[in-house]
């Protein structure tokens, strides 16, 4: 992916940009608000990470004038600890998601994933298919290899959110945010222990975990 | 050149005695104009009546009846009256004012007293037929003697007062100087390092006094607070350190290993770093909380869901660790608040439940209507808090001693009271005979 990174912390900066291109992306990095509103309104990109504060011009004003030129790419937005007010008016400015910073590599490199993959032309789906696994989102039906299981609600939205980025990480944070709506680490396990009764039914009777975890980064369904 | 002197005591001590001898001179001059004029009045009448009389003497006898008169007329009245007549050439033909010749009217004369020589007096002068002239007079002697009577008790009377005025100035400024000098001596050994160092408190409840308690309750405040922060500041060294040193030596053992079983030793070394992140961010996050800028993004809340919602996954972690968490939860209780403040308080005061009882032990987390408040409550069956603890478990790091032992931070109970207040609320801890009831009352929003 082409991805713009304004970022006035240049070790930020730099450990983003190295970061992110170790994974492939192909990376422009700058320092200042009027340099991104340059190269975010000139070049085909397919994500824009903006901080909040910015020299010259900041991250909103530049997110504001981007989408006013047209620019539909995603955007995340970095913010500094704490500042609810930032996150929602990120949001009015018409940024897709934000992040807080200071941030886990792991974390920024899971959205800006899930952010590129909102490029796609996205249908309504009503059936997810991944690892041997079949979600019915109307009938609220779900089978492992033709085995079915019954899951609370709770489970069947983290295996939701699992399925719709299926090959993906995703991280502990966007599963608090994206379930429970919390904006915030409550310090406790309740992911964790949701994800720990969700794979058990997945996985009895079957010999490989449906679920992969790396510690520090997040949960994904395998494609294959 | 100064004219006051520095010392803010001695200068109301100077202004207090400037102000009683001016009151003093201004007190004794009204006395002394008041009775001269008096007296000058009885005087003037004296002589007045004396003349009259004379006069009546003379329409009756002519020249010779008054003659006679002023010869024995010597009434031994309050004020000594000297009376003379003279013919129309000037000469004294009777009385025994010895003078010249006035002028007509009063007059103030000098005439020669037998026994003292020239004197000064007053004098009524009247024509009589014939170019005669009776002439009564008052010695002043007397009014000179009441104005010097009265000029001298004054002057006695203000070196009296301006001494006594001296004296308590100087008293009054020791005084002042000594009552402010026990503040100013416990500020300076303050400053000097001893910080255990109290003013006196006297047992009158005087001003001195109040200022005296008031600058201890200071004190207090500040050493307590003080205290708190190096015991915060060392208590955050120390939770730093461990997970540090941790993380240290799991690098120090991947150097020496290379390669050998190095992902899972980088997952450690990781959750070890996280370990680090995480106390920063609840230091942080109660901070925020704290800061209580958070009241303009409240909103309404239903509680009562948001309990009802987290019991779910409570009730999970509970049996994982072998306890039980019952709800009590009445339906449609709407508070204004934080939704996600209030997630975490509810979050944080049922793990502390879970997380501070026996295995077995049971949990209720209830919502309820309570003193026209919605009240938030949750009960176990544990070991309870002290009393005297109970107000010392919701600082910052505090962590009893069978806690001590055990993971964390001692941080969820402070952030719960950061929540409470931030709420205008409190959080508090009681006795559930056995264990601890934790609770936090919150006014009912309306739904009007």
């Amino acid at each position: 992916m082409r991805i713009l990174v304004a970022e006035d912390e240049l070790d930020t900066l730099r450990f983003v940009e190295r970061g992110l291109g170790e994974l492939g992306h192909n990376i422009i990095a700058v320092a200042n608000g009027e340099d991104a509103l340059h190269h975010g309104l000139t070049e085909a990109l397919d994500v824009i990470i903006l901080d909040r504060m910015l020299p010259k011009l900041d991250g909103l004003s530049v997110l504001k004038r981007l989408r006013a030129g047209g620019v539909t790419a995603p955007a995340l937005m970095l913010t500094a600890l704490g500042r609810i007010e930032d996150r929602v008016e990120g949001l009015h400015a018409g940024a897709d998601d934000y992040l807080i910073k200071p941030f886990a590599f792991s974390e920024l490199a899971a959205r800006i994933q899930a952010l590129g993959r909102r490029l796609a032309p996205t249908t309504v789906t009503t059936k997810l298919h991944a690892n041997g696994i079949d979600m019915d989102l109307l009938t609220r039906e779900v089978r492992r290899e033709d085995k079915a299981i019954v899951l609370q609600p709770r489970e069947f939205r983290l295996l939701e959110e699992l399925m719709r980025h299926a090959g993906e990480f995703v991280t502990r944070t966007m599963l608090l945010e994206r379930i429970w709506d919390f904006h915030f680490d409550p310090q406790t396990k309740i992911v964790e222990t949701h994800m720990s009764r969700l794979r058990s039914k997945l996985n009895e009777g079957f010999p490989h975990d449906a679920i992969e975890t790396v510690r520090g980064v997040g949960y994904r369904i395998r494609t294959v | 050149m100064r004219l006051l002197p520095r010392s803010a005591a001695r200068r109301i001590a100077l202004v207090a005695f400037l102000a009683y001898a001016v009151a003093m001179l201004l007190l004794g001059s009204a006395v002394y104009w008041a009775t001269h004029a008096a007296f000058a009045r009885q005087i003037d009448s004296s002589i007045e009546q004396a003349t009259l009389a004379l006069l009546s003497e003379y329409r009756d006898d002519g020249v010779r009846g008054l003659s006679e008169a002023l010869a024995t007329q010597h009434g031994p009245g309050p004020i000594a009256l000297g009376t003379a007549l003279f013919d129309p050439d000037g000469h004294r033909i009777a009385g025994n004012l010895d003078t010249r010749a006035p002028a007509l009217g009063w007059q103030r004369i000098v005439f020669l007293d037998p026994l003292e020589g020239p004197d000064p007096a007053r004098a009524q002068t009247t024509a009589l037929a014939g170019g005669y002239r009776l002439v009564v007079a008052a010695d002043l002697e007397s009014l000179e003697s009441i104005d010097s009577t009265i000029l001298g008790l004054f002057a006695a009377a203000l070196i009296m007062i301006l001494l006594v005025g001296l004296g308590g100035a100087l008293l009054l400024s020791r005084y002042l100087r000594r009552r402010l000098g026990n503040i100013e001596a416990t500020a300076a050994s303050i400053m000097a390092g001893d910080m255990a160092q109290r003013a006196v408190e006297g047992p009158a409840d005087d001003e001195f006094d109040r200022v005296a308690a008031s600058l201890n309750a200071m004190l207090d405040r500040i050493a307590a607070l003080v205290a708190n922060l190096r015991q915060v500041s060392a208590d955050l060294a120390h939770d730093l350190r461990t997970p540090l040193t941790a993380l240290r030596n799991q690098l120090e053992l991947m150097r020496q290993d290379r390669g050998v079983g190095m992902a899972e030793q980088v997952d450690q070394a990781v959750e070890r770093a996280d370990d680090v992140l995480t106390l920063f961010n609840a230091i942080l996050r109660i901070s925020e909380v704290e800061e209580g800028n958070l009241r303009k993004a409240f909103t309404p809340v239903d509680l009562s869901a948001l309990a009802t919602d987290l019991s779910e996954t409570l009730s999970l972690l509970a049996s994982d660790g072998g306890r039980s968490l019952d709800t009590a939860i009445d339906p449609g209780l709407i508070v204004t608040g934080d939704r996600e403040l209030l997630a975490q308080a509810i979050i944080n005061l049922v793990e502390n439940a879970l997380h501070h009882t026996p295995r077995g032990s049971h949990v209720k987390l209830e919502v309820r209507h309570a003193n026209g408040g919605v009240a938030l409550e949750v009960r176990d069956n544990g070991g309870g808090i002290p009393e005297g603890d109970r107000s010392r478990v919701q600082q910052r790091f505090v962590r009893l001693e069978p806690a001590r032992a055990t993971p964390g931070h001692g941080l969820g109970l402070s952030l719960v009271r950061a929540i409470a207040e931030a709420h205008g609320t409190c959080l508090f801890l009681d006795d559930a005979r056995p264990g601890l009831i934790a609770a936090l009352t919150f006014p009912e929003r309306s739904l009007s």
